[in-house]
């Protein structure tokens, strides 16, 4: 009997409360989630080339667990302690029977575990299908192909995520309901005392609400501008300035509300708004806090699909292999050597292509400065306006005296494999080359315009002329050299400037064929394996692969975006269950309003209409704060901390961003 | 004969030091087993608040409240808990029924939470519902039955544990005057056949005539006292509503 009441008081919480129900499995899943990151197929494979990066991620999980079980914690308590003042009444009647404060304590403790163990049961499922789910679509994603999948249960993962969820919850109750048993039963049969807010003048609001959105607009200059990132401490006074901001603007806002009510002549406008600035007026803080979370959220989704977005079409891939010697192989032995080695081991169908990219310095004289002038360019960039890729260009153009040179044949092999137009240059031109890591569309543009007029240059005191579009695509498949600054010659110059002097990288390509049939990962897998037998040691041959490449964007763009998204949804369902239980809690004790409404003759559309109209205004207002913010804020974050590695695609991200905000807030 | 409660120089004071409303004001009186005791007063005259401090809901600021010679502020928690479940029951004004069980699992309650034998259990329920005529609706939810069907499940379930003495809040606050009169009727009968002791809190002064002695509180003390002799139940209901014209007329042309 007793434990019959405790099952269907259990189930009558779950029902009344589907809201919390839902919030409590997903922050299951969510658990799960991050802990289990280490087995995801993805971060297993990237383990083995960037092991450095991913263990820093991974050691970064426990933070980021502990983060969420605060933020989690925090949540359950909010949500707990109104469904049990809801109850309150009924606590009083179980005490006046004669029921013991400790068999209370033990039946409120028994029902809420019988709710989590439900939550786990239908969350943990989940929660592995949905990692199980996610490993699948990254892996098909980058490549890898669906062989490589392994069914993994982390079951560290699932013990922690018991462990955690269990105590987070069992806290939050125990403090609720200990605080509920040592409650004068009168108080808890007894209505709650109506808690009425203090009025202040109306200055004091309105004085709020200025001073809130001054002190957002400084916080968003700040951000934007670029102060904020800058100076340490300054992101510190931004964020006070934007979270008491937001908070004055709510406690201020009700003064607005105030006047949309006098507004406009609905049937039931000014309940409506009477209601809202009710909740306006008793929930300011939880209202702003909600709608700071909901900012985090909209700025977390909106970067982490930002950096998938353009991480994902950055870089054009071209290379799969590059060999180097670090013997001393004579250049014009490099080619015949790598070629016997991939014939050894039967690897020269694999590859559909070997090109040489000769690289070199100037040979003609000893001198360190001054080899290379090019003050016509200078010139044209100091007189452009001032600007931030001016300076950077000003600064990185000054080191420029004695550059590599790049063999023009070379690079036209490679334009053409990367499906781009050649280079066509006479005796006396010369084109420039500047790694893609080390400029950006808005620098690129600058250059661009300055080279289309054929600015004059010295090298080695001969006169040659700087000509066609920066070139930027990348020599080798991934890092063993980016050149910050170097020169396109025709072949004739360039071996007349090396003296004959030059190092040489052997380009491969794979085979199309074998790509498409097994998918570029596994076949670049298969060729390493093969390359790693041929003891390449003994040759004096080193190579890399794609796969590093391809790793470290991958990193950066599963990192980035898993930890982002994942942290968007946890804030996202914090705020969304803040709102929602405090919003069915002050229609709870409202109820009666609308019977009075329907006495004085609404009718029942009238009063449907009317809770449809609350529920957009209360939840409306603080997600379009939040919206509002977010624009400003993702800037601020891609223009802040991530300025230096997205450079020029800012605009993509923005528009994405911008995008994804748009559906999320639709949804 | 020993009484069955005894109250002293009871007061209670409500309201921090600023703003102080003193709702019992030094009330003494006793109840003898088997006694029908009604208390009367207008809104605001401390009769629940008195009924409260009995029932151990909320705590008195000065006096005594004993009950069968124990002192009520000396019990424990573990011994305040068995006195609310067995020694009182308690009549709520609107039945406080738990709505997610039946009138059946309603009654039975306090015999779980206090362990009685199921075979006494299921006795006791069945001659409380035959005499509180609730047999058909044992199986219903709250929401399923009348008010009246509902104060009287209540009543089954203050009395399912024999209790010494039991407590009555308005009980018939929330009911029609046919339902009323009904509950009225069954709570003499249990009064006069099973010798049990009430104590009722009411304003209606219908009700309060089915009482053997009614005690008036005005402003937190003990204002007149009635006692039915030999008369009817009318004539009775008339002196009632006499002293009340006279409560509510003021205290000038008191008896």
């Amino acid at each position: 009997m007793f434990s019959d009441l405790i099952l269907r008081n259990s189930k009558r919480s779950r029902k009344e409360n589907g809201l919390f129900f839902s919030s409590l499995v997903i922050s299951i899943v969510a658990f799960y989630l991050v802990l289990s990151l280490s087995k995801q197929d993805v971060m297993i494979f990237l383990q083995k080339m960037e092991s450095d990066a991913v263990n820093k991620l991974l050691l970064l999980v426990p933070v980021f667990y502990v983060l969420t079980l605060g933020i989690l914690f925090g949540m359950i308590y909010f949500a707990c302690k109104y469904q049990l003042q809801r109850r309150r009444h009924e606590f009083g009647v179980y005490l006046m029977m004669g029921m013991e404060k400790t068999k209370l304590f033990s039946m409120l403790l028994i029902e809420d575990m019988m709710s989590s163990f439900l939550a786990l049961l239908i969350g943990l499922p989940v929660a592995v299908l949905l990692s199980e789910l996610i490993s699948l679509v990254t892996a098909k994603a980058v490549g890898m192909g669906i062989i490589g999948h392994r069914f993994s249960l982390s079951g560290s993962a699932l013990a922690f995520t018991i462990v955690g969820f269990l105590a987070i919850k069992l806290a939050a109750f125990s403090i609720l309901s200990s605080k509920i048993c040592t409650q004068e039963i009168g108080s808890l049969l007894g209505d709650e005392p109506e808690v009425t807010k203090k009025q202040r003048p109306k200055y004091v609001y309105i004085l709020s609400l200025f001073i809130g959105l001054a002190l957002l607009t400084a916080a968003y200059t700040m951000a934007i501008g670029g102060t904020a990132w800058q100076i340490p401490g300054m992101m510190f006074v931004t964020e006070l300035c934007g979270f008491f901001g937001t908070l004055l603007l709510f406690y201020g806002m009700r003064i607005l509300i105030r006047i949309f009510a006098k507004m406009g002549t609905g049937r039931l406008r000014v309940f409506n708004f009477r209601q809202l600035e009710e909740n306006v007026i008793h929930q300011s803080t939880t209202m702003a806090i909600s709608s700071l979370l909901i900012l985090a959220a909209l700025c977390c989704f909106g970067s982490g699909l930002g950096i998938v977005g353009t991480n994902a079409q950055s870089e054009d891939h071209v290379l799969d292999y590059t060999f180097d010697s670090y013997n001393d192989i004579p250049s014009e032995e490099m080619l015949p050597t790598v070629q016997a080695i991939l014939e050894e081991q039967n690897l020269t169908e694999q590859f559909s292509a070997l090109l040489p990219m000769r690289i070199g310095h100037i040979r003609t004289t000893d001198a360190y400065e001054g080899v290379f002038q090019m003050d016509s360019v200078m010139d044209a960039i100091a007189a452009l306006p001032k600007s931030y890729a001016q300076d950077i260009l000003l600064n990185n153009l000054s080191y420029t005296d004695k550059p590599y040179i790049i063999m023009q044949s070379d690079y036209n092999n490679l334009l053409e494999l990367a499906g781009k137009p050649t280079l066509d240059l006479a005796r006396n031109e010369a084109c420039v080359y500047i790694s893609a890591d080390f400029t950006n569309q808005e620098r690129t543009e600058i250059l661009n315009h300055i080279f289309s007029s054929h600015p004059e240059a010295q090298l080695d005191g001969a006169q040659i002329f700087l000509t066609g579009n920066l070139q930027t695509t990348n020599l080798v498949t991934d890092r063993s050299i980016t050149l910050s600054f170097a020169l396109i010659l025709p072949d004739e110059q360039f071996r007349y400037y090396t003296q004959g002097q030059y190092n040489v990288y052997i380009n491969g390509v794979l085979n199309h064929h074998t790509v498409n049939e097994i998918g570029l990962m596994n076949a670049i897998s298969q060729v390493n394996q093969r390359l790693d037998e041929a003891n390449l040691d003994d040759s004096g041959i080193s190579y890399e692969s794609y796969l590093q490449n391809m790793g470290r964007s991958l990193f950066y763009m599963v990192a980035a975006s898993y930890i982002t998204i994942y942290l968007a949804i946890i804030f996202l369902v914090v705020a969304n269950t803040i709102l929602g239980v405090q919003f069915l809690m002050s229609q709870r004790k409202t109820g009666r309003r609308y019977q009075t409404l329907v006495h004085l003759g609404a009718d029942y559309p009238t009063v449907r209409k009317s809770g449809r109209k609350q529920v957009q205004w209360f939840m409306g207002l603080p997600i379009a704060v939040a919206a509002l913010s977010s624009l400003l804020g993702v800037k601020a974050i891609v223009g802040g901390a991530l300025a230096g590695r997205v450079g020029g695609s800012q605009n993509a991200i923005m528009l994405v961003s911008a995008a994804m905000i748009l559906l999320l807030l639709v949804v | 004969m020993e009484p069955i409660l005894n109250i002293e120089n009871l007061t209670k004071v409500y309201g921090n030091t600023q703003s102080q409303t003193k709702a019992l004001n030094g009330i003494t009186f006793q109840v003898m087993p088997g006694e029908f005791l009604g208390i009367m007063g207008s809104s605001g005259s401390g009769k629940s608040t008195l009924l409260n401090c009995i029932a151990t809901v909320i705590q008195p600021t000065g006096g005594s409240i004993s009950i069968l010679g124990k002192n009520l502020a000396k019990l424990g928690g573990k011994e305040l808990a068995a006195y609310r479940g067995k020694t009182v029951g308690y009549l709520f004004q609107n039945f406080e029924l738990l709505d997610n069980l039946t009138a059946r699992e309603n009654i039975l309650l306090p015999t779980t939470l206090h362990g009685t034998a199921e075979k006494e259990s299921r006795q006791r329920l069945k001659q409380l519902a035959d005499y509180l005529e609730i047999t058909d609706v044992l199986d219903k939810f709250p929401t399923q039955m009348s008010g009246g069907e509902r104060q009287r499940v209540a009543t089954a379930r203050a009395l399912i544990l024999h209790p010494q003495l039991i407590l009555a809040d308005e009980p018939t606050g929330a009911l029609d005057s046919r339902n009323a009169k009904n509950l009225m009727e069954k709570l003499s009968g249990l009064n006069q056949e099973e010798h049990a002791t009430i104590l009722m809190v009411t304003h209606d002064s219908n009700a309060a005539s089915f009482c053997k002695r009614i005690l008036f509180i005005q402003d937190g003390v003990i204002f007149h006292e009635l006692r039915r002799g030999e008369e009817s139940q009318q004539e009775f209901y008339q002196r009632i509503l006499l002293v009340m014209a006279q409560l509510g007329g003021g205290s000038s042309n008191v008896l």
